[in-house]
């Protein structure tokens, strides 16, 4: 059914003043979930919704950290394609003010879309030729479906955390945070489009923490 | 037993009377029967093409229906798979859907100004459509006019207590006034979420219904659809329609049979009515198609034909009975002929009856007569030769009176012999001369003769040449055949001239012995040759030989007793010839020595 995106905006929590931006770290492994279901519609798209959940398969967690910290506005500009009818990467997480490029890399037409409450919009039908390469600011924190018209099997996620400190665990769910600035915070991960861990961490300068999920 | 002409020929007439009748009733039966059955065939073939027909135009209907609906079912289904209408109903943006909708189902909505045209251009064209959320209530759209105009009440007529998870089909009947009413054809779509394969929603599309009953269409089959106990039919007056609704509902009762189609009567016309129900098993209330097939047509041409039936049938009636009339006047001619002709049968054989017992009588009477006559002469005879024999024995009759006298005896021998020959004949003319055929040799019979004849006193100057055999046995009986014998030879005898000559011959032919007596008599004149053998007959050219006219007659009665047979063979100047043919008794031992 509808996607909820969960809405971490204003979790202000212990907030710790003067922490640094270096040396500390949080690493850990997140038990991911068994999918059971083998997927078949959604196979090639490495999408699966199973009870209207939208998760990645095999599973993968975005874990990131959200305190009272210094955000500095993104530059860079991140990449979601379009090939093979199939949005590589499935799962995007990205800071919130983050450019995406939509490139189309395969011989036919998409229409990329969203309606998700989290960021609408839609980029219309597009080659691979189309320049500049359509793109969309991600502005608001949440969870973006992106679909395409014409491929109406093709699913694509965009996370957009209010945090410069984010990251995408590996297949066995091991992930690694560096640089976090010291204080109190909240670590979250983001398992599939209902379900969303957190934990509040202090992070110590110079220090490794290792946080499990759950 | 002899019918008055007048009976006889109303006898006829009646038989003709009769045998027309029965012809004619036989050819009435035959023309009926025959007419019913061509009736009944023609009939039943009227109705099973009847039936064919509008079968036919049904089926074409329900074709391009069912055509239509899957085509209309297959576009809504890509309808309803469409991205962004998944996406505004996933991604919980339902706020966009009906903006998305306007965009996406924009040319499905084409149609909605131009249907007033030409509906069956815009047969694929919607023109309205609702959304159903999963409950089955209707998602209002913010503006009316973007999804097509409904009212509140026909909206909530489209909610259901779910929204349908198979395609259906429904109908909605709006009125706009009084009178204006408009059926729609709606179809609801589930729309199945990629994510959870559930029900999510449902597109309802509403249809102008496709209407191939337009007159343009050529066909002759007229369809609505009853809905919410009202027919919609547009080529149906209301209180036609309201008085049709009834028998639709009967229909409905009973849903066997319907197929068959009821008789009824539209605005007096008769029609067959068909109904059939178009959406079962939907969410929808039940709507029937209501198909009107006019018989009008049918029934002309149902009644053209019984005319033409009746006019042939007339002529062919007028046809065998005039047939019948002339066939038994031609009948009737024979049987009339045959009973004229079977009653002047009957009259003849009466006459011939009568006739031929009379003869009988008479010959009866004459052959008594002559044995009576014979008898009673023959007394006399006697007693006149006794007589005379006394007085030829008295001494006082002179030498001159004594030959008168012997001449007088002499007569009186002849007489006798004409009364016995009488006697014979008459016996034979009774029938009561029955003959024994034994063997008789007849050549000892006539070498008899031959003696008496060279014993005769005044015998002629005659040469007799007997080329008999020693022997020739036939059958019969001695006395007639020396009878027959001696009464040839006397003719040959008497006939012939002086220093004439007689010659006797005999042969064989098969079973016969074929005696010839020949002598050189005088010829018998050509007519006279058939009356020879007749009795008392005496050829007029010899009147001056002594004879009574017997002998040859009596010659071949007798012959003929034996089977044989006397004839003339030959009479000219030269020679005379009778041919006597006799029964062989013997005929193998007789040939050898038939020729000397």
């Amino acid at each position: 059914m509808r996607c909820h995106p969960l809405l971490p905006i204003v979790l202000l929590l212990v907030a710790t003043p003067g922490a640094s931006p270096s040396e500390a770290v949080i690493e850990g492994r997140v038990t991911l979930p068994q999918r059971h279901v083998a997927p078949v519609m959604n196979k090639r798209y490495q999408i699966v919704t199973e009870g209207g959940l939208l998760s990645t398969n095999p599973p993968l967690a975005v874990v990131y950290l959200e305190g009272s910290f210094a955000k500095p506005t993104p530059t860079e500009t991140v990449q979601m394609a379009q090939r093979d009818l199939a949005f590589v990467p499935t799962l995007l997480a990205v800071q919130v003010g983050t450019k995406v490029d939509f490139p189309n890399f395969d011989d036919t037409y998409h229409s990329i879309f969203s309606y998700s409450p989290a960021k609408r919009f839609d980029l219309g039908r597009y080659r691979s030729e189309e320049r500049p390469v359509p793109s969309q600011r991600f502005d608001v924190p949440g969870l973006v479906v992106l679909r395409c018209d014409i491929h109406e099997h093709m699913r694509g996620l965009v996370l957009v955390v209010d945090t410069p400190y984010f990251v995408i665990t590996d297949a066995e769910g091991r992930y690694r945070l560096a640089g976090l600035p010291a204080g109190r915070h909240i670590l979250k991960v983001w398992l599939d489009s209902r379900s969303t861990l957190e934990r509040p961490v202090e992070v110590r300068d110079g220090a490794t923490l290792r946080v499990d999920f759950p | 037993m002899i019918f008055p002409a007048k009976q006889r020929t109303t006898g006829i007439a009646g038989f003709r009377t009769k045998l027309l009748l029965a012809m004619m009733l036989v050819v009435s039966a035959v023309t009926g029967l025959a007419l019913f059955f061509a009736q009944r065939n023609v009939a039943a073939n009227v109705r099973h093409n009847l039936e064919r027909e509008f079968q036919a135009e049904l089926a074409a209907l329900h074709g391009v229906q069912q055509v239509r609906h899957a085509a209309l079912a297959e576009r809504c289904r890509a309808l309803a798979r469409k991205p962004r209408l998944h996406a505004a109903l996933e991604d919980d943006a339902i706020d966009l859907l009906y903006p998305t909708a306007l965009d996406e189902l924009s040319d499905v909505m084409d149609g909605r100004d131009a249907s007033a045209g030409d509906p069956s251009a815009f047969a694929f064209h919607a023109t309205f459509y609702r959304f159903l959320d999963a409950n089955g209530t209707v998602i209002p759209p913010p503006t009316a006019n973007e999804a097509g105009a409904l009212s509140h009440r026909d909206e909530l007529r489209l909610s259901a207590s779910a929204a349908p998870t198979r395609p259906q089909i429904g109908y909605l009947l709006r009125s706009s006034g009084e009178v204006d009413e408009t059926v729609d054809e709606i179809l609801a779509m589930p729309i199945i979420s990629t994510e959870t394969g559930t029900v999510i929603a449902a597109l309802v599309l509403g249809f102008k219904p496709f209407g191939l009953t337009t007159p343009e269409s050529g066909l002759r089959i007229r369809s609505g659809i009853w809905l919410d106990g009202r027919i919609h039919l547009p080529a149906l007056s209301t209180p036609a329609a309201r008085a049709l609704s009834g028998q639709v509902e009967e229909i409905m009762a009973a849903p066997v049979g319907a197929e068959q189609g009821l008789p009824v009567l539209i605005n007096g016309a008769p029609c067959l009515l068909f109904c059939k129900l178009l959406n079962p098993g939907s969410i929808f209330p039940p709507a029937y198609e209501v198909c009107i097939y006019p018989l009008a047509a049918s029934l002309a041409r149902q009644r053209l034909l019984a005319w033409q039936f009746a006019g042939a049938g007339l002529l062919l009636l007028l046809g065998g009975l005039a047939a019948s009339h002339i066939l038994s006047s031609r009948l009737s001619l024979p049987v009339a002929r045959l009973a004229v002709d079977s009653e002047e049968n009957r009259v003849q054989r009466a006459r011939a009856e009568t006739a031929l017992e009379l003869t009988h009588e008479e010959l009866h009477r004459s052959a008594r007569f002559s044995a009576d006559a014979s008898h009673q002469l023959k007394t006399p005879v006697s007693v006149l030769r006794a007589g005379l024999e006394e007085l030829l024995a008295c001494e006082t009759v002179t030498a001159e009176f004594r030959e008168e006298v012997s001449a007088l005896i002499h007569q009186t021998y002849r007489i006798t012999s004409v009364i016995e020959d009488l006697l014979l004949l008459s016996r034979m003319d009774a029938g009561r001369l029955q003959i024994e055929f034994r063997p008789v040799d007849i050549a000892p019979l006539i070498e008899a003769w031959l003696d008496d004849f060279s014993a005769l006193p005044d015998q002629p100057q005659l040469t007799i040449e007997n080329a008999i055999p020693d022997t020739l046995i036939v059958a019969g009986e001695k006395r007639y055949l020396s009878l027959i014998i001696q009464n040839l030879l006397d003719n040959a005898l008497k006939y012939n001239r002086p220093g004439g000559q007689i010659r006797l011959t005999a042969r064989n032919e098969a079973d016969w012995a074929v005696v010839i007596v020949g002598n050189t008599g005088r010829p018998i004149p050509g007519p006279a040759r058939e009356h020879i053998f007749e009795r008392f007959h005496r050829s007029t050219a010899a009147e001056d030989i002594p004879g009574h006219g017997l002998g040859l007659n009596l010659a071949r009665e007798l012959a003929r007793l034996h089977k044989g047979d006397v004839r003339l063979a030959r009479s000219d100047e030269q020679w005379t010839e009778f041919e006597v043919r006799f029964l062989l008794a013997n005929p193998a031992t007789a040939v050898a020595k038939a020729s000397p």
